[in-house]
């Protein structure tokens, strides 16, 4: 009897964040008779893409040792790129949907460059980035939301009767090849050892600057992709879209284990993170919480992960 | 109260127990007189390391007292140890890169968090620290960050001074450092002690411990196997008892070098830390040694041919089969088949927050991937396994933490990360730094293994005896210049010492070099 005891209470807290996850969603269904719904389900899906997809990127960021504090405007900017393509220069949408996604790619590369091989601190790279990425969507939109219509939303709403939209089958997607990449190859391992120890990395082999910069144009490049969801889930390109994400990224990756020393983090583990703050926020907005008080919630929920995360790994 | 004929000890340990993950320490008994040096000695692993961490309140024990001056001395950390008089210089450095040398001494004394540290008082209080270990010609306002690994460690000691405890613990004091500074370090001790302090000396130099302690204790599996005064004890009792058997010490014999194809050419090779062009080569299967003073440039050197450092003007060059190749970064130089071990392991060379199968295969990852970049775990765990067994690596299996083992492990992790690599050229800083007699031993004995296999290793070590039973030939630096090569028939350790002071003569003064 002990040992199954012993062995479900290891099992519940090799998967905390599961178990988490699963006891939040246990809560509001006992309080809430509408929690437990389609609609709940069909709400929850359809904003989760663009997060998901920021969240992965930094991910991966954050295990090489560094942070993207740019992707929140990238996203912003990769609309209002997709935006300004379709509604000024009249672009078939595929072309600037790719237009957008480069340009998250571009600045990614930018930080990249600045941040791996001139060596500059890396927050402060991707702080200017930040500004210097919304500006950019002010000016491409010129501060206006373009509408886009309906050929760029049937991106995001879901197929009929399914409740699943093209961009959640993109962002799981995303998730498990990321996932696969972080644990199942060469360079996975190479980013867990530049966020480990990068003179050791060196040594054994492993250019830290190559790895840095190709995560961040990663971390761009996914943004971007975002920006593309974030379009399609509005119908318009909107340069104030994004405002904060990238610290809803971040606290995701936290929440799903990620370590901001670096060297330690997991894609899933992320999702994970972004499903929890999600599910959080609809669910207390269910219940009738106030907006600030969500806040205060989300907020030491997030403090609570990273104690729950300590504690499991002493 | 009835008088007992014994003096009561200073400090003692009763029936100390800890486990982490298995027992490390089984029942240690340890008694220490007052104005006692009192020696610690054992593999690594056996559990020093962790006793000395109790006796600070760094770590708890599961069972057992401590007392000092015949009370109840329970500490709950650091601070709270530094308080009743005991103080340790732990063997890892805990000195921080930023901060200047003088705040970095008194970090621990500054008697409240809120107490403002007066620069001017500190910086005397540190000067005068500085010159008793023999740092007299650092200021006390130089970052700690631009020393090397032998002034840092120093710098640690001073910090232990400045604490003033009556009980201090040091923890390998003399790994970093050279046979002169060491004996500076024993002076300053025994000093000490004559005052009355008391000292717990934890140390693989057996030969140290035996001429500085008055009494010793071996460590065996977190046991304590003996405890006599040192003027009882010599160094193959300690080995013996360390070992649990008798170990050879003697130098392996060499079989006869045959001319063998070069293997390694360098020519003229500068970098900003190596002033002086370099020029010399390497034979394949040879073990070439580097000797020199602390800071003569030896690490420096290994960091050019590795490509760590960039370099200035010069070549490195690898002859194979396939024909010459010229590397310039270490990705180069390990795809040329050379590999590096690190002088400062957990600065550069461990993944201490990784499991030991990434560390091992970290540098080799293409040995068990398939084309298109995808690792084969079921190969990562055949190739670990094999390569921890053959180096016989103690873990509790290669998904273990790196920073769980012991240091001599995780010396010889360093070594299976480049066998599975494939190796055939090792340049090895310090190879045996840190690591007990058998661990040293079992080294020894994988190098000239190699050796035989036609592995080419080019190692530097502090060590003279060391280099002289394990190489053919040797390499003297001074002050940055390449200045002499020995060969085993004609080398003497007078000549390499002579050779390695020729170029400090005229700009240096004595007192700030340190023999091998």
């Amino acid at each position: 009897m002990n040992e199954v005891v012993g062995r479900v209470s290891r099992i519940l807290e090799e998967n905390l964040i599961f178990v988490s996850l699963l006891a939040i969603v246990v809560f509001f269904s006992l309080i809430s008779e509408s929690f437990l719904s389609l609609t709940t389900l069909s709400t929850l899906l359809n904003q989760l893409p663009a997060l998901t997809v920021v969240s992965i990127g930094m991910t991966l960021v954050l295990i090489s040792g560094g942070i993207d504090l740019s992707v929140g405007s990238v996203v912003a900017l990769s609309a209002g790129v997709i935006g300004a393509g379709i509604a000024i220069l009249g672009l078939p949408l595929p072309i600037a949907a790719c237009l957008g996604i480069l340009t998250g790619a571009l600045v990614g590369f930018a930080n990249g460059s600045l941040g791996a091989y001139l060596r500059l601190p890396i927050f402060i790279v991707t702080l200017g980035m930040l500004e210097v990425s919304r500006g950019l969507a002010y000016i491409v939109t010129d501060s206006q939301t373009v509408y886009l219509g309906a050929k760029i939303q049937s991106f995001a709403v879901p197929w009929a009767g399914s409740g699943i939209s093209a961009s959640i089958l993109v962002a799981l997607t995303l998730v498990v090849v990321f996932e696969f990449l972080l644990r199942s190859t060469i360079f996975g391992r190479q980013i867990v050892a530049v966020g480990s120890n990068e003179s050791a990395a060196e040594v054994a082999g492993i250019d830290p600057r190559r790895v840095r910069c190709t995560v961040l144009v990663l971390s761009g490049l996914l943004a971007g992709l975002g920006g593309l969801m974030n379009a399609a889930y509005l119908g318009s390109a909107d340069p104030n879209a994004g405002i904060g994400l990238e610290l809803s990224a971040i606290a995701a990756a936290v929440i799903g284990g990620t370590s901001l020393m670096g060297g330690r983090g997991s894609v899933v583990g992320a999702f994970v993170g972004v499903l929890i703050v999600s599910v959080l926020q609809i669910g207390l907005a269910q219940i009738g919480i106030t907006e600030p008080t969500k806040r205060v919630i989300t907020g030491a929920v997030i403090i609570l992960a990273v104690i729950l995360d300590r504690w499991r790994a002493s | 109260m009835t008088s007992d004929t014994r003096p009561r000890p200073r400090f003692a340990a009763q029936g100390i127990c800890k486990s982490f993950a298995s027992p490390v320490l089984r029942d240690v008994d340890l008694e220490i007189s007052s104005g006692h040096i009192h020696g610690l000695v054992g593999e690594n692993g056996a559990g020093k390391s962790t006793l000395a961490k109790i006796f600070v309140g760094l770590e708890r024990a599961d069972s057992g007292s401590l007392r000092l001056d015949g009370k109840p001395y329970r500490p709950i950390n650091a601070a709270d140890s530094l308080g009743a008089g005991v103080a340790i210089c732990a063997q890892e450095l805990s000195l921080v890169d930023d901060l200047s040398v003088a705040e970095n001494i008194l970090l621990q004394t500054s008697t409240s968090s809120l107490a403002r540290i007066r620069r001017k008082f500190a910086e005397e209080r540190a000067l005068k620290l500085l010159d008793l270990v023999g740092l007299e010609h650092l200021t006390p306002r130089t970052l700690v960050g631009l020393l090397s690994l032998a002034e840092k460690q120093l710098v640690e000691i001073a910090k232990t001074f400045a604490t003033e405890a009556k009980l201090l613990i040091l923890d390998e004091p003399t790994s970093a450092l050279t046979a002169p500074q060491a004996e500076v370090l024993h002076r300053i001790l025994r000093d000490k002690a004559s005052d009355g302090a008391t000292v717990i000396y934890i140390s693989h130099r057996l030969r140290d411990v035996l001429s500085v302690c008055d009494r010793a204790s071996v460590l065996r599996d977190g046991q304590v196997r003996l405890t006599a005064d040192c003027g009882e004890l010599s160094e193959q009792r300690l080995i013996h008892e360390m070992a649990g058997a008798d170990a050879d010490f003697e130098a392996t014999p060499r079989s006869s070098v045959s001319p063998a194809p070069l293997h390694l050419t360098v020519e003229g090779l500068r970098t900003s830390n190596l002033p002086y062009a370099i020029s010399f080569n390497c034979r394949r299967g040879e073990i070439l040694g580097i000797a020199g003073l602390a800071g003569s440039g030896r690490t420096e050197l290994l960091n050019a041919v590795f490509g760590l450092d960039k370099r200035v003007a010069g070549s490195v060059k690898i002859h194979d089969k396939d024909g010459t190749a010229e590397t310039r970064s270490p990705w180069q130089s390990i795809r040329c088949g050379i590999g590096m071990v690190t002088e400062d392991r957990s600065k550069d060379g461990i993944f201490r927050d990784q499991a030991l199968a990434f560390n091992v295969t970290i540098a080799g990852l293409g040995q068990i991937s398939d084309r298109s970049g995808r690792l084969v775990h079921s190969k990562e765990t055949s190739a670990v396994a094999r390569l921890t067994r053959a180096l016989r690596v103690r873990s509790h299996g290669i998904h273990q933490k790196m920073r769980e083992l012991s240091g001599g492990n995780q010396q010889k992790s360093m070594l299976a990360r480049w066998l599975h690599c494939g190796s055939q050229l090792l340049l090895l800083d310090e190879p045996t730094r840190g690591v007990d007699v058998t661990a040293k031993l079992a080294i020894h004995a994988e190098l000239v293994r190699l050796r035989d296999s036609g592995v080419t290793v080019i190692a530097v070590s502090s060590e003279l005896e060391e280099l002289q039973s394990l190489c053919d030939r040797i390499l003297v630096l001074s002050n940055r210049k390449l200045v002499g090569e020995f060969h085993r028939r004609d080398w003497s350790q007078q000549k390499i010492l002579a050779a390695a002071f020729s170029e400090y003569d005229r700009d240096i003064e004595p007192s700030s070099v340190s023999i091998l």
